[in-house]
C-alpha cells in the first residue's frame, strides 16, 4: 500500500526558530558551574563530603571557610551528603571518590582492611605529619586499625543520662544526686513514672526511646560486645545477658503494649520541639552531647542535668565513669584526585584551636589530650564536663573494631525488639552470638584468601 | 539478488534504529546481570576487588536467620497483598462499571492514590497508623474499639503494610474494568434467559471472561509484592523485631549498609528464582483455568 506523502515536516520558520532558541540558550548558559563561581583562581579545588546539615553543617562550613581563608593554595568545597557511608562506598568502589570524606568511626576497620582509605601516617614529613599522640587514648584507638593511623576526627560522642531536674524535685528526688547505679536508676524511673490507666502518660526511663543504640546496654553491666584479641563476638556472656534481662524488666513492669505504643508515638519526634525529653514526656533519657544543642534551640528553659551512665554496683567507679565512644571521622579515599591537598585540609582540622571551635559548636567535648581552659568557659553544653570525663576515663569502651560491625549491630536491633516482647534472653543473645561470630569468621577467612592472593 | 540486498539493507536499518536500546540493554542490564552471578560467588565489599569463595554465600543462607525471616515476611506480604488487591479490584471494578451517577468520579478517586508518590503515601499512612493520634485508631475509639499499635506491634506491623498496599489498586481496577467492558452483553442475556441469578452470571460469565485480565493482575501483583521495598524502608525500617524486613530490603541493607555486595548478589538470585517459580506457577495455573476467547 502506498503511503500518501504529506509535507508535515519542519517548516523553515520553525527550523530557524529552533536554531535561534538554541543559540540564545547556549549564549546564556553559564560557562562556569555555580559551585565554582566564587573560587579564587589558581586554587586546587578539593571535594569534601560531610554528613551534617542545618546548624551542625553550618559549623563545619565555618571550619571550611576558615581553612579557605587561611591559605591560598587549596579550596575546599563541602557537599552535604545523606547516608554518607553508603554513598562514599559506592563512589570509592566506582573509582570516583571525593578527596575527603566524613564518615563514622565504625567505618574505619572496613576501609582500612580493604585499603579504601589512605593511611594518614603515609602523608607528610616529620614536620607536617599528624601525631596520633595528640588524641585521648580511646579516640586514638577509634582512629587507628591494627596500629595504622587511618582517620582524623571531626567530632566525638558518648552517651550519658539526661535527667529532668524539675521532675526530680517534683517527686522528691535530689536533683543534684542523679542515679549512679542501675538499682538507683530503676528506683528513680519508678518514682518518675506517671500512668494514665494502663497507658504511660510520662515515662521515667524507657530504653526504646530512642531506638538508636540497642547494642549499648551491656556497657552498663560490664559487657564489651567484642574481644579484639581473639576476634570474637561477645554477646552471650553473663554481663550481656544480665543487661538484656534488665532491659526486658521495663516492658514487663510497664506493659509491652503500653511501652511500645509510647515508643512509637515519640520515635519520630527526636531533635524537634516534640522531642520526648524536651517536651517533658520522659524524665530520663540516654542520649549524646548533641541533645544539649537541641535543648538550647527548642527548650532553652528546660531545667536538666547530665550524669554518666549508671552501672551495676559491682563495676561502679566514681573517678572513672563508664561509657562507649563513637566518632565522626575524616578519611582520604583511595583514588581521590588530590590526596596531598586533602591531607593538608585534614591536618588543619586536627589543630587544637579548630577542634575546639567545632566541638563547641557541636556542643561536644574535645577529642584531644591538650585542652585549653577557654574551651570550657561559656561552652554551649553546660554539661560538657560529664562528656569530657567519660572521654578521658580508663573505663570507656569504643565500638567494636570489626568490619562486620554494621551487620552485627543490625542483629542487636532484632534482639532488642525480641527481648522487649518477652522472648527468652539467653536464647536471643545466643542466636546473635552465633550469627555474629559466623560473619566475623567469614571475614577473617576472606582476609586470609586476599592475603594469599597478594 | 536485488531482493536479498534490499532485505539486508532493511535489516541494517532496523538494527541501526534499535541499536540505542540494544546497547543500553547490554550495558545496563545484561552485563550487570552476568556480573551479579559472578559477584554472588565472591566476597565483595565494593571497596576492594572481589575474592572468589565459590558457593560460600549460598551455603551461608541456610544459617542466616534474617534471610529466612525476610523470605517468610515477603511471602506472607505477597500472599495477602495479591489476594486482597485482586478481590478488591474486581469488586470495585464491578461496582464502578455500572452506569450510575458519580461512577466516573469514584473511579478517579480510587485511581488517585496510584498517582501519589510512594513517599507521600507512606508519610500519610504513618500518621493514619499512629496509635495515639492516628485517624484509624480515633475512628475505632469512637466505636468503642481499642485500636492496635499498627506499626509498633510485631504481630500487626506486616498486616498494616498489606492494608496500606490495598490503597494503591487503581491500575488493577482499570485493567479489570477494561476487561468487563469487553464481555459481550449477549452472554448475559442468554444467561438471564436460562434463569441464572446475578451471582450465577458473575461466576459463570463474568469471571471466565475476565480471567485473562485477572491472571495478568495476579502475575504483576506477585512480581511487585515480592520486590516491595519503599514502604517498609520508610515506615518501619524493617522493625519491630524484623517483622517487616522484606527480601528487597534485606538485599539493600546487605549490599549498601553492611557492605556485603557478594552476599547481597546471592540473595538477589534467590529472589529472582522465587519470583520466576511463582510467576511460572501462576501462568501454568492460568493455562488450566483461564478462558481465552477464540479470535
Amino acid at each position: 500500500m502506498d503511503i500518501p506523502s504529506h509535507h508535515t515536516g519542519l517548516t523553515r520558520r520553525a527550523a530557524l526558530g529552533t536554531l535561534a532558541a538554541g543559540a540564545v540558550g547556549a549564549a546564556v548558559w553559564p560557562r562556569t558551574p555555580r559551585s565554582r563561581a566564587d573560587i579564587p583562581s589558581g586554587r586546587t579545588v578539593i571535594d569534601y563530603w560531610e554528613k551534617w546539615t542545618g546548624p551542625e553543617g553550618d559549623a563545619v562550613q565555618r571550619v571550611v571557610d576558615r581553612f579557605n581563608a587561611e591559605q591560598s593554595r587549596v579550596w575546599v568545597r563541602r557537599t552535604a551528603v545523606s547516608e554518607i557511608d553508603t554513598k562514599a562506598m559506592v563512589a570509592i568502589g566506582g573509582g570516583d571518590p571525593p578527596d575527603v570524606v566524613g564518615v563514622f568511626s565504625y567505618n574505619v576497620p572496613q576501609y582500612a582492611r580493604s585499603g579504601a582509605a589512605m593511611p594518614l601516617g603515609s602523608f607528610g614529613d616529620a614536620s607536617t605529619r599528624i601525631d596520633p599522640g595528640i588524641y585521648v587514648p580511646a579516640v586514638r584507638k577509634l582512629l587507628t586499625y591494627r596500629g595504622e593511623f587511618i582517620a582524623g576526627i571531626t567530632s566525638l560522642y558518648s552517651l550519658a543520662l539526661y535527667y529532668n531536674r524539675a521532675m526530680f524535685k517534683e517527686v522528691g528526688l535530689d536533683p543534684d544526686a542523679p542515679p549512679r547505679t542501675v538499682p538507683e536508676l530503676d528506683a528513680a524511673a519508678e518514682r518518675l513514672l506517671v500512668r494514665q490507666g494502663t497507658a504511660i502518660a510520662r515515662a521515667g526511663l524507657l530504653q526504646n526511646l530512642p531506638l538508636w543504640w540497642p547494642y549499648f546496654w551491656p556497657v552498663m553491666f560490664g559487657g564489651v560486645l567484642y574481644d579484639p584479641e581473639k576476634d570474637r563476638a561477645v554477646f552471650d556472656d553473663a554481663a550481656t545477658i544480665a543487661a538484656y534481662e534488665w532491659v526486658a524488666s521495663y516492658p514487663k513492669r510497664l506493659g509491652v503494649a503500653a511501652s511500645e505504643e509510647f515508643g512509637v508515638a515519640y520515635n519520630r519526634s527526636f531533635h524537634s520541639p516534640q522531642d520526648p525529653f524536651i517536651a517533658g514526656r520522659v524524665a530520663m533519657i540516654v542520649q549524646g552531647p548533641w541533645l544539649a544543642n537541641f535543648i538550647n534551640h527548642y527548650g532553652p528553659h528546660l531545667d536538666y542535668g547530665v550524669a554518666p551512665i549508671p552501672v551495676t554496683p559491682g563495676i561502679f567507679d566514681d573517678a572513672s565513669p563508664h561509657g562507649m565512644l563513637e566518632a565522626d571521622v575524616l578519611m582520604i579515599p583511595r583514588g581521590c584526585r588530590h590526596p596531598e591537598e586533602a591531607f593538608e585540609f585534614v591536618r588543619f582540622t586536627q589543630r587544637q584551636d579548630v577542634q575546639e571551635q567545632l566541638a563547641r559548636e557541636h556542643t561536644k567535648s574535645s577529642p584531644l589530650v591538650e585542652c585549653s581552659k577557654e574551651f570550657f568557659v561559656g561552652h554551649p553544653n553546660k554539661c560538657v564536663g560529664v562528656f569530657d570525663a567519660i572521654t578521658r576515663s580508663k573505663n570507656v569502651l569504643i565500638l567494636p573494631q570489626t568490619p562486620v560491625w554494621k551487620s552485627y549491630a543490625h542483629l542487636t536491633e532484632g534482639a532488642f525488639d525480641a527481648v522487649w516482647r518477652g522472648e527468652h534472653v539467653p536464647a536471643v543473645c545466643g542466636a546473635v552470638q552465633r550469627r555474629a561470630q559466623e560473619m566475623i569468621d567469614k571475614a577473617a577467612r576472606v582476609e586470609g584468601l586476599r592475603r594469599a592472593r597478594g | 539478488m536485488s531482493a536479498n540486498r534490499t532485505s539486508r539493507g532493511s535489516l541494517a536499518t532496523g538494527l541501526a534504529w534499535i541499536s540505542p536500546w540494544a546497547v543500553g540493554f547490554v550495558v545496563f542490564l545484561l552485563a550487570p546481570i552476568a556480573m551479579s552471578v559472578y559477584y554472588s560467588l565472591t566476597d565483595y565489599a565494593l571497596l576492594d576487588s572481589p575474592v572468589w569463595i565459590g558457593g560460600d554465600n549460598y551455603a551461608e543462607l541456610a544459617g542466616d536467620g534474617l534471610f529466612w525471616r525476610a523470605l517468610r515476611n515477603t511471602l506472607v506480604f505477597a500472599f495477602f497483598s495479591v489476594i486482597g488487591s485482586t478481590l478488591l479490584s474486581v469488586g470495585l471494578a464491578v461496582l464502578l462499571e455500572r452506569p450510575t451517577r458519580g461512577a466516573a468520579v469514584a473511579r478517579a478517586a480510587v485511581f488517585l492514590p496510584t498517582l501519589v508518590p510512594v513517599v507521600a503515601n507512606c508519610v500519610a499512612w504513618l500518621w493514619l497508623f499512629n496509635p495515639q493520634y492516628g485517624l484509624i485508631n480515633s475512628a475505632l475509639g469512637a466505636g468503642g474499639v481499642q485500636g492496635p499499635n499498627w506499626l509498633g506491634d510485631s504481630s500487626w506491623a506486616l498486616m498494616s503494610l498489606v492494608l496500606m498496599s490495598l490503597w494503591v489498586i487503581g491500575s488493577p481496577m482499570l485493567v479489570v474494568g477494561a476487561a468487563l467492558k469487553d464481555v459481550p452483553a449477549s452472554l448475559y442475556e442468554a444467561a438471564s434467559l436460562d434463569g441464572m441469578t446475578a451471582w450465577g452470571r458473575f461466576r459463570h460469565v463474568t469471571l471466565p471472561m475476565i480471567s485473562p485480565a485477572l491472571t495478568f493482575n495476579v502475575i504483576m501483583g506477585i512480581i511487585w509484592s515480592l520486590q516491595v521495598l519503599a514502604p517498609p524502608m520508610i515506615m518501619t525500617r524493617g522493625g519491630p523485631d524484623n517483622a517487616t524486613l522484606t527480601f528487597s530490603m534485606y538485599i539493600y541493607k546487605t549490599a549498601f549498609e553492611f557492605g556485603r555486595m557478594g552476599y547481597a548478589s546471592a540473595l538477589a538470585w534467590v529472589q529472582i528464582l522465587i519470583t520466576l517459580v511463582l510467576a511460572c506457577g501462576a501462568l501454568a495455573l492460568g493455562r488450566r483455568m483461564v478462558y481465552y476467547r477464540a479470535a
